[in-house]
């Protein structure tokens, strides 16, 4: 046990591992905060569609040489978003298929310029590490920290500040509409913060992964609790915790960042799942 | 819930700016400034990523560092470059640090074979060449 402290005594040291568990921690709150609503919207998916979408900004980024990303990655990935949830209503192309199709073409589009117009010598390992995370987490700048700290308290602020109308809009967009809040305005609000999310939580998991941190916390927490507030703060906790525990332990143990904290989300679910079960049953009796 | 919220935002402000007060870091062994055989792969291969994204954080200190050695061969018929690849835990990615070896050993005489592991010590550095800069190890000696 001695030994393991002086690993993580050691290990925090270095200002990247302190970066990380920072800017994880952050990430987690915020997705975690969205997830409830994506899921209870039926989006549940537009996480792996918008992150698919950022990769492919990325590599045109990338292509055109722009030193700062962030400055096409971020808009696009916002029109996409408000695009998704936009045509999510629309008759002709359901949602679940918008979000397949952004999904797929951004991807193949992302990769076959990476291909195209190879910006660096090793272009499966660029690949790798946007798609899976690999440790971009543990490379941030501090630049990079404190611009996740904004991004964050930002998304933290909106949700507090609109938490009555986002539940409004998330259970029933027409009873909404009849009390007098802008559900379209809002769903817009949604979309673009669930864009600055995506975009953040591609440093921590790769973008392949990024569904996962948004969509197990929320359903862990419904597992075991039936109310709004109740399963928003029970899905927070829960999504810090798994990425505190899965930054950690990907040091401790040299495994990779992003699937280590999406395991931890797994088990998390299996155990809310049986706390579930049991509850259910008690109930019953 | 507010109150709760905001003052974990307060804690996390506190938190990011305790997070980047320290920039140093350093994982001292006697003479050597930063010891990377003590660390896990996931941390040596985030810490070599730091060394060449900032290189001017780390010239002058002494670094040993564990690998797999490698050799790159430039345009000129006798140009070389020993180096020590590290990969990262989701084997797709590495990073290699060039080494250059005290006096003037002879290639392939003073060198390892490619792909053995190697444990090199050395004093880090940059250089430029052909308007491009490059980091190394010079005065480097293989302990292991």
């Amino acid at each position: 046990m001695s030994e393991l402290l002086d690993k993580f005594q050691l290990y925090f040291q270095f200002p990247f591992v302190r970066y990380a568990l920072v800017v994880g921690v952050l990430i987690a709150l915020c997705s975690s905060l969205l997830g409830v609503t994506l899921v209870l919207k039926r989006f549940s998916f537009i996480g792996d569609g918008l992150s698919h979408v950022a990769f492919g900004a990325m590599a045109v980024a990338a292509v055109v040489g722009l030193t700062n990303d962030m400055l096409l990655v971020m808009p696009v990935t916002i029109i996409c978003a408000v695009l998704l949830l936009k045509t999510g209503q629309n008759a002709k192309i359901k949602g679940d298929a918008s979000v397949a199709m952004i999904s797929v073409g951004a991807l193949a589009i992302g990769y076959l310029l990476m291909n195209l117009f190879p910006t660096s010598s090793n272009i499966s390992a660029d690949v790798c590490a946007t798609l899976f995370g690999s440790t971009s987490i543990l490379t941030l700048t501090q630049f990079e920290v404190w611009l996740s700290v904004a991004l964050s308290a930002v998304v933290v602020i909106i949700f507090i500040l609109f938490y009555n109308r986002i539940f409004a809009v998330t259970f029933d967009e027409n009873f909404a509409n009849s009390t007098g809040i802008k559900a379209n305005a809002y769903n817009l609000l949604i979309a673009a913060v669930i864009a600055v999310v995506i975009v953040l939580a591609m440093n921590l998991v790769g973008s392949l992964l990024i569904s996962a941190l948004i969509i197990f916390p929320a359903l862990s927490a419904m597992c075991v609790f039936k109310n709004f507030k109740a399963v928003t703060i029970c899905s927070v906790c829960i999504s810090i915790f798994c990425a505190t525990a899965g930054i950690l332990f990907s040091i401790i143990v040299s495994t990779p960042v992003g699937p280590t904290i999406v395991v931890a989300d797994i088990a998390m679910f299996a155990v809310f799942r049986v706390i579930g079960a049991i509850n259910s049953k008690r109930n019953k009796i | 819930m507010k109150k709760l919220i905001v003052t974990a935002l307060v804690l996390t402000f506190i938190f990011t700016l305790a997070a980047c007060s320290a920039e140093k870091s350093t994982v001292s062994n006697g003479e050597i400034d930063l010891d990377l055989t003590k660390l896990g792969s996931t941390m040596v291969y985030s810490e070599v990523y730091n060394m060449i994204y900032e290189p001017s954080k780390y010239i002058g200190k002494t670094v040993k560092m564990q690998g797999t050695f490698t050799v790159a061969y430039g345009d000129e018929p006798d140009s070389f470059y020993p180096a020590v690849l590290i990969a990262d835990a989701t084997a797709c990615c590495s990073q290699g640090m060039e080494f250059v070896l005290k006096g003037e050993p002879t290639y392939p005489d003073a060198y390892p074979q490619r792909g053995v592991e190697v444990t090199v010590v050395g004093v880090f550095d940059t250089y430029l060449e052909n308007g491009q800069l490059f980091c190394h190890l010079k005065n480097a000696e293989i302990v292991k």
